[in-house]
């Protein structure tokens, strides 16, 4: 290194951390603008429902009042219940049906191979079926199976549309994963259901667990099911819970954002936690293409 | 391999997804599209009539406003969202502290119910006591814009909505596939004297032409299928002047129980929507071939 190329590398250095630092600050103007609305509707939510109102802007005092009135009101143990019910079985039956048929089109032997390709074709094909031309029929469906008004009527429609997803995900997965341990195992004598039980999925928990997460948080936040499948109170969900608040509150808005916020904060909370795995599952069929 | 994959093990394996799939996904896609040629009313026997109901929707001028909403949705979202969260994305990825929070931060709207993302907007649009009226008031606006609940604004408001959600998921596409460009194409251009703008403008945006075209077609199925925030916004109103795609569809189905009608509804988004699928497969195919 000469001298003069030590003398210009302070100055190249210093204009990159102007750089970086405009950069940053920008980004924090974009973030702080968008979490806005979710700071907005909490700082609110201690309002009182006139000065809300009257101006939303004047902050005065603070108060539980609204957070009393939704836990009072709002059944928020029923719908908790019954939404995790949903998850736990749905997405329990979902993935383990997904894996079973995953690790068949892309490990086992086929006697006609363009046969398996076919049904790994035939699921993917789900990908591009939105689910609003399934509701109807679905509803049909139930009531022809006898299970319209239970939970199996949202139970096997949950099972069925994240089919293609986890199709994607796992068989993209074995695809691109060597098949060197599972023949290790076959030559120690290994069975089909020891094979899959000890030695595949130990190996998948990376994405398995992506399939997981992606499928609780789609039926968390289902709601066009929800709202034409359930017709008793009792089994309301955390969706259609949300979706009658305007109705049930018409005017008291700071009991609303209450229970908005009631609502929001175990999904951030979540989010939070799993974060890596909430991005990975939602990105992943689009970065990997 | 050969040995455990006998017949009745593959079936036991396959038969549990393959049943699911069928019942419940393409069985029901095939019931629509035959209903859609029938008069069906929801019980009873149907009548086969041709493209009736498709020739019903196209002289009812609302399916026209909701698809002219749809599109409004779609332009808006093409044109703010996606040079939005690529800025984002570039500005995320300068080594400033903190930089790794706020990319899992914007995403967080990404993942709220979108029935809740709704809602929340709600206290944030409404042209009384919504905090954007608020402030524009304070700011001196004399009559702020009424941007939910008035005749012109409802799909703008919706758009804005849609946009804020999605902005954070974009921005993750487009920061992955900035990670995937090559260090020493950056290196060589910033040796040839490229500032950071033309670095940009001249070889990361050419480079990511594809993330660009993957981006764009996620946003647009997405767009298609957007209906809960339809539904707490503006309910689809006034007088279903702000409609979307789906939500309309939704209210001739279920509210209105025209099921002919509806399903033909539904097969028409389904289409629009394939089209949109089969331009993605292509652009993938494309990309297959290039590299090959």
């Amino acid at each position: 290194m000469t001298a003069a190329e030590v003398r210009r590398v302070p100055r190249a250095r210093r204009k990159r951390t102007r750089g970086v630092l405009i950069a940053g600050i920008a980004a924090y103007l974009i973030t702080f603008v968008v979490l806005l609305p979710l700071f907005w509707i909490a700082v609110l939510s201690f309002q009182s429902n006139n000065s809300i109102l009257s101006d939303p802007l004047s902050l005065h005092g603070f108060s539980w009042a609204n957070y009393i009135n939704v836990f009072t009101r709002v059944p928020l143990l029923t719908m908790y219940g019954n939404t995790i019910l949903l998850a736990v079985t749905s997405v329990t039956i979902g993935t383990i049906i997904s894996f079973m048929s995953s690790f068949a089109l892309a490990r086992m032997v086929f006697r006609w191979p363009k046969f398996q390709s076919g049904i790994r074709l035939y699921l993917l094909a789900g990908l591009a079926i939105p689910i609003y031309i399934l509701l109807f029929p679905v509803y049909r469906v139930d009531i022809a199976l006898g299970v319209f008004g239970t939970y199996a009527s949202l139970i096997l429609p949950y099972v069925a549309v994240t089919i293609p997803f986890n199709t994607l995900l796992l068989t993209g997965f074995l695809r691109d994963f060597p098949s060197e341990l599972e023949e290790a195992a076959i030559v120690d004598g290994a069975g089909l259901w020891r094979l899959c039980w000890s030695v595949v999925l130990p190996l998948m928990r990376p994405v398995l667990a992506t399939v997981l997460i992606f499928n609780v948080i789609y039926v968390f936040n289902e709601y066009p099911f929800v709202s034409i499948l359930i017709n008793n109170p009792s089994m309301t969900t955390v969706s259609l819970a949300v979706s009658q608040f305007q109705g049930q509150y018409s005017t008291d808005y700071g009991a609303m954002m209450a229970a908005s916020t009631i609502i929001l904060i175990p999904q951030l909370v979540i989010y939070a936690l799993f974060q890596k795995q909430v991005v990975a599952g939602m990105t992943v069929g689009a970065v990997k293409g | 391999m050969v040995w455990l994959s006998a017949r009745w093990k593959l079936l036991i394996m396959v038969v549990p997804t393959l049943a699911f799939f069928t019942i419940f996904v393409v069985y029901p896609v095939f019931y629509s599209l035959y209903y859609s040629l029938t008069d069906f009313i929801g019980f009873g026997t149907a009548q086969f009539v041709g493209l009736a109901n498709y020739s019903t929707l196209f002289t009812d001028p609302l399916f026209w406003t909701s698809l002219r909403n749809t599109a409004i949705i779609l332009v808006m979202s093409v044109l703010v969202l996606i040079p939005l969260s690529f800025l984002l994305a570039i500005l995320m990825r300068r080594q400033f502290r903190g930089a790794r929070i706020l990319r899992a931060l914007v995403f967080a709207p990404g993942i709220i119910a979108p029935i809740l993302v709704g809602l929340i907007w709600v206290f944030i649009l409404d042209p009384k006591f919504g905090l954007v009226n608020a402030l524009l008031s304070a700011a001196g606006v004399a009559s702020p814009p009424i941007w939910i609940g008035g005749s012109a604004l409802g799909p703008i408001s919706i758009a804005i909505v849609f946009i804020w959600s999605t902005l954070g998921f974009a921005m993750t596409i487009f920061y992955a596939g900035l990670q995937l460009l090559p260090p020493d194409v950056m290196e060589a251009s910033a040796l040839d004297g490229a500032s950071r703008f033309q670095q940009t403008r001249y070889v990361t945006i050419p480079m990511m032409r594809e993330t660009f075209a993957i981006t764009t077609v996620l946003v647009i199925t997405n767009v298609f299928k957007i209906f809960e925030l339809v539904y707490q916004l503006t309910g689809g109103g006034p007088i279903h002047k702000s409609e979307t795609l789906v939500s309309y569809m939704y209210f001739i189905t279920f509210t209105s129980q025209q099921y002919g009608p509806g399903m033909a509804f539904a097969v028409i988004i389904t289409i629009l929507g394939a089209i949109v699928s089969v331009g993605y497969l292509f652009l993938l195919r494309g990309r297959r071939g290039v590299n090959a």
